[in-house]
Formats: C-alpha cells, structure tokens, sequence
C-alpha cells in the first residue's frame, strides 16, 4: 500500500515538476518575439539575430530541461 | 548517487580523458592550425602591402609617363612651330623676292613698252606733222613755207617757241619737282630747253620728268610742285566751250 | 530563366516509401517493448575490471565505450589534420580543411570577446565543442543505444516479446529464467548521458576559468571573491561588495551544477524521448532525430561559448569591469 502511494506521488511529483516548463516556454516565445521584430526591422542582421537567437533559445530551454530531469529522476531513480 | 551514476573514479576517469584529448588535440590541431592562419593572416597581408606599393609603383610610372609625354607634345608643338614659322619666313621671302622680281620685270617691261611706243609716237610726229600740213594746204589752199609749217607744228606739240616755253614765260611756278606732259614725245632738244627752262625755278637737285599723253592733242601740261599749268589743246578746247556757253 | 526539370521516377523516393511502409508494418506486428530507461550507465562487464582502494570497482560501463570510440574517432580526426598541415599546404583540402574552417570561426569568435587571451582561450573552447559535438551525434550511428546484451530486470519484457524484437541481442542467462523480465543492456550507449561526463566537463571549465583568472590578474583574481577594498572607505556598500563577492563563490559552483545538467539534460531528455517514440510511434522517431541531432550541435557550442564567456571574463578582472561601466 505505501509503495503504491509512492508510485503515486513520483508520478504527481514529475507531472507538477513539470509545470516548469512553462518558464522556459514563455522565455523562448519572447526571445524568438524580440528576434523576428529584429529581422523584420533590419534584415540585413538576420544571421547574427539567428544566431544568437538560437544561442538564447538553448539557454532558456534548458531551464525546462532542467525542470525534465527532475521528472526523470523522480521517474527512474528514486 | 548510487542511482544518478556519479562516481568518483569515473569523473576522475572523464577528467583525464579530456587531459589527455585536450593535450594531444592542442599538440596535433589547434597549434598547426592558429600557426596555419597567423602564416595567411600574414601572406594576405603581405600581398596587400606589395598590391599597395605596387599600385603607387604603377601611379608613380604613369605620373611619369603622363609628364613624359606631355613634354614630347609641348617640344613636338615648339618644334612644329618653329618649323613653319621658318618655313612661313622663307615663303614670305621667296615670295617678296618672287613679287620684286615680277615687279622689276613688270617695271622693265613698261618702261621698254613706254620706250617703244614714244619712239613709234616720234616717228608718227614727223608724218603727223606732214599730214597736218598738207591737210592745212588742202583746207588754206595755199602753199605755206614748209620750213615755218614744221616750225608751227612743232610748236603745236611742244609748246615751245623760238627756243622759249610759251608756258612758262605766262606763269611764274616753283617746287621741288615737275612733271611735264606732252601729247607727242618731245625731242632730246626740246627736252633740253624745257630743262634749262625749268631749272630757274627748281630747287636744285629735283628731277623733271617727262610724260607723253595723246589725248591733250597738242601743247604742255606742267606740274611743279602742287600747281597745274594746262596749255594743252584740249585744256584749251574745254575753255573755249565753258566760254561758249 | 529557370530549367524546369522533367518529371523523373527517381528510385530514392521510393526506397523511402518502401521504408515508411516496413516502419508501419513493424509497428503492427511487432510487439511493442517497453523501453528500459536508467539514469546510471549500464556495466557490461560482468565482474569489475579492477578495483581501487578509495575509489572502488570499476567496471567497463557503456559510457566508457563510447569515450574510447570518442577518443579514437577525435584523436584520428587530429591525427589526419597533422600530418595534412605537416604537409606545409597554405590551404587544406579535405578533412584538414573542414577542421581548419571550423577552428577558425571558433578562434575569430574568441578572438572578439578575449582579445589578447584568446590563444590560451581557444583550446578549452575548441576542445570542450569538439568533444562534445562528437559524443552527441554518436547517437545517430545505427547500433549505439540498440545493440546490448540481454539482462535480467525487474521492469524488463518477458523474452519471448523480446526475440522477435528489432533491437539485436546476444542472449545471456540460462534457459530456466525464460518468462521473466529482461531488458537490453547496449553496448554503447551516447557520453553525453553519463552524468560524469558532463560533470568532468563542467569542473574541467570552471576550474580552468579560475587558473585563466589567477594567469591574466595575479593574487587581484581574489578579490572578486573576497572583496575587502571598499569594506573601510564605504562601510555600507563595502559589506554588501563583500556578501556579493561571496555569492561569486556560490555562483561558481551553481556553474558547475548548470553545466553538468545543461547538457546531460538535453541529451538524455532526447534519448528518452526517442526510446518512447521507439516503442510508441517508430515512424515519427526518424523526425526526432533529426531534431536531436541539431540539439546535440547547438548543445556543443553552448558548452562550448559559455566557457569562452566565462574565461574572458575571468580575465577582465572586476575592478576594469567597474571602470568601464
């Protein structure tokens, strides 16, 4: 029975982990937002606005995935 | 840990496989290459640097050029120049020279022209004379002493009488030159009396010259200096008619 | 004026067609097989290599095959260029060109934000990309991740879903275990999944930011932790200086922390997420790699860059930095 209610919980507990990921979702819209007004203002910067949009994608996701490897510890290690 | 896989042998493991990567990577690649891009960093620079002299080589060769053969053109201009400058002199001489000489001949021809026809006038005067006088006979009807018809008629053409020019001694002239026309060319002797005439009122030294001119029919125009003495028959002619009128 | 090219029956298209309809049918048929999905590297060896007084056994891990493929494949790959640039060429051809255009993009990036340190710079930068774009796309090799030995689990599938599984197997145990649970231990399985690699990775960067600051700034690089300058003139702002500088210190190891994560969360999110789409929808796996496959490029120059920015900072020093603003 306890195990179970354990089971449960590391369930809960990544699926709530998980809301994290809203951050880095939001984070990604804007810097993509910020990126296409950019390019749509001055093209001729497009590839250092792609660039470094990609490099602040990477960063903002990672903090969702930092939020994904809580679950996954909660799923497979505890 | 035991769960995560974090062990400290293997991070000490990974630690030093990226010793040992990052060692021999820096020994094999990065060094060659950084050395690789300094050295065409350098060779770009290089033939930027002998592009540059060469291009102020090129500008410096064609200022030269360009001063080169501005001054050939400015010599080329001289040189043509004085070409024809000498070429127009000698033209201008050889067609002075040619002018004077077409002048001499004319001249010549002239004057021989003008000898030609006062000698044919002389020979005329004589029969003129014959002819006047048998036309006087003819028109009188009586026979004049020859002698004194060849007097008158000489008369008549030279203005002269008994050894006097009738012109001169009505009018007194004087000037630095005269001119003396005649109808008919007159005689050395006449000439000569006219001369002796003439030279009373003559400054010294001014020459007369002797002009024939058929059309005044008989007697002398003289001309000493700015006065005109008309004693010739169509001078007196006209007189007439202006009297007549 | 563009040539329109005639309509041709190429036989790419339908190699692919013919693919997609083997994924499908495979689907169908093949039972599906509940991925197995550990944290810790898998051992392959049976018994420990050998064992340490303080460190304990070793065992030969998956991970640790894939570090020795990494290694060969990035020591021949340098290998090639040295005796290529030995050469004396001004500009390389092949393998040797590709590198040299790739390191130059990375120096002339450190070249911009280190000025003067980028040759000390550069190696840690390149070395870090390297190894880790290497490790990274080691998942798009056929084999890495599905290749393994057969072990007895608690969550594993019976065997007689296994066998007629896709994922080959070298079936170890005895008969009599047949009917319980196993699962596929894989041979190689991608670095970047192992927490120690990213974990050396990150150290190896932070620690040499700090030896990169004490070269560029002597005994001052301390006084962006300890910052005791301003503590007597300005005795306010002079104590947070000193608290600030404090959580420099905690900052450096909250480095180490987003770094190891960073990257092993990355990797190993795509690993799950291709295990599950395997198991689930095998035909949108091939997708999924593709987008891996670009994560595990972007990844790499993060690591990489983040440790150039840090490095240069390093050599900044705090007190110019204040100057400046």
């Amino acid at each position: 029975m306890t195990g179970d209610i354990v089971e449960a919980a590391k369930f809960i507990g990544a699926g709530l982990s998980m809301i994290g990921a809203l951050g880095g979702g939001v984070g990604i819209g804007l810097s993509v937002q910020g990126a296409l007004e950019g390019m749509a203002r001055n093209p001729d910067a497009y590839g250092t606005l792609l660039t470094n949009m990609i490099l602040g994608i990477a960063f903002s996701e990672a903090i969702a995935i930092y939020c994904l490897v809580i679950a996954f510890l909660m799923l497979f290690v505890l | 840990m035991e769960k995560l896989g974090l062990n400290l042998g293997y991070l000490l493991v990974q630690i030093l496989n990226f010793a040992i990567l990052f060692i021999v990577l820096r020994k094999w690649v990065y060094e060659p290459v950084l050395g690789l891009l300094d050295k065409r960093r350098q060779t770009i620079a290089q033939g930027l640097e002998d592009a540059r002299i060469a291009a102020e080589a090129r500008a410096n060769a064609e200022r030269d050029a360009e001063k080169i053969v501005a001054e050939a053109q400015a010599r080329a201009a001289q040189v043509v120049r004085e070409a024809t400058d000498r070429a127009d002199a000698a033209a201008r001489d050889v067609k002075a020279a040619a002018d004077a000489e077409v002048a001499k001949a004319r001249e010549a021809a002239l004057a021989e022209v003008a000898q030609e026809r006062n000698r044919i006038l002389g020979e005329l005067r004589s029969q003129v004379a014959a002819l006047a006088v048998a036309a006087a006979q003819k028109i009188v009807g009586e026979t004049l002493d020859e002698k004194r018809q060849h007097a008158l008629v000489d008369q008549f053409f030279s203005g002269i009488k008994a050894g006097k020019v009738t012109l001169l001694e009505e009018n007194t002239v004087t000037g630095a030159s005269a001119e003396i026309t005649s109808a008919l060319p007159l005689t050395a002797e006449e000439q000569k009396i006219i001369r002796g005439e003439l030279a009373p009122a003559l400054s010294s030294g001014a020459e007369i010259k002797f002009a024939v001119d058929p059309g005044i029919l008989g007697g002398l125009i003289v001309r000493v200096g700015d006065k005109v003495v008309d004693g010739s028959v169509t001078g007196q002619l006209q007189g007439l008619r202006q009297n007549l009128k | 004026m563009e040539k329109t090219r005639k309509w041709r029956y190429g036989i790419n298209r339908w190699i692919i067609l013919l693919l997609l309809i083997a994924l499908v049918v495979i689907m169908v048929f093949v039972p599906r097989i509940q991925p197995h999905i550990q944290v810790a590297p898998e051992n392959v060896s049976h018994g420990p290599l050998f064992s340490l007084p303080v460190l304990g056994d070793f065992y030969l891990t998956n991970t640790l095959v894939a570090m020795v493929l990494m290694d060969i494949i990035l020591l021949g790959i340098g290998y090639a260029v040295y005796r290529t640039i030995k050469k004396g060429d001004l500009v390389p051809h092949g393998l040797a060109g590709a590198m040299e255009a790739l390191l130059e993009v990375i120096y002339n990036l450190t070249e911009s934000s280190a000025g003067k340190w980028a040759r000390k710079i550069f190696p840690y930068f390149a070395t870090i990309s390297l190894m880790v774009v290497v490790s990274n796309l080691m998942e798009m090799l056929p084999g890495v991740d599905s290749i393994g030995v057969l072990e007895e689990s608690p969550h594993g599938n019976p065997l007689w879903v296994m066998i007629p599984g896709f994922m080959a197997a070298v079936v170890q145990g005895s008969a009599e275990h047949l009917g319980e649970g196993y699962v596929v231990v894989p041979y190689v399985r991608v670095l970047s999944t192992d927490l120690n690699f990213t974990a050396a990775l990150a150290v190896v960067s932070v620690a040499m930011t700090q030896v990169i600051g004490f070269q560029a700034q002597g005994w001052r690089y301390l006084i962006k932790f300890f910052n005791f300058t301003t503590l007597i003139s300005k005795p306010v702002f002079g104590l947070i200086d000193l608290l600030v500088g404090l959580l420099e210190i905690i900052s450096e190891f909250s480095k180490v922390l987003s770094f190891t994560f960073r990257l092993f969360g990355n990797i190993f999110a795509g690993s799950v997420l291709l295990f599950l789409l395997g198991s689930m929808l095998p035909f949108l796996q091939s997708g999924m790699m593709l987008f891996e496959f670009f994560i595990g490029m972007i990844q790499a120059v993060v690591f990489g860059m983040l440790t150039m920015i840090f490095m240069s900072q390093a050599t900044h020093g705090h007190g110019a930095e204040e100057h400046h603003e």
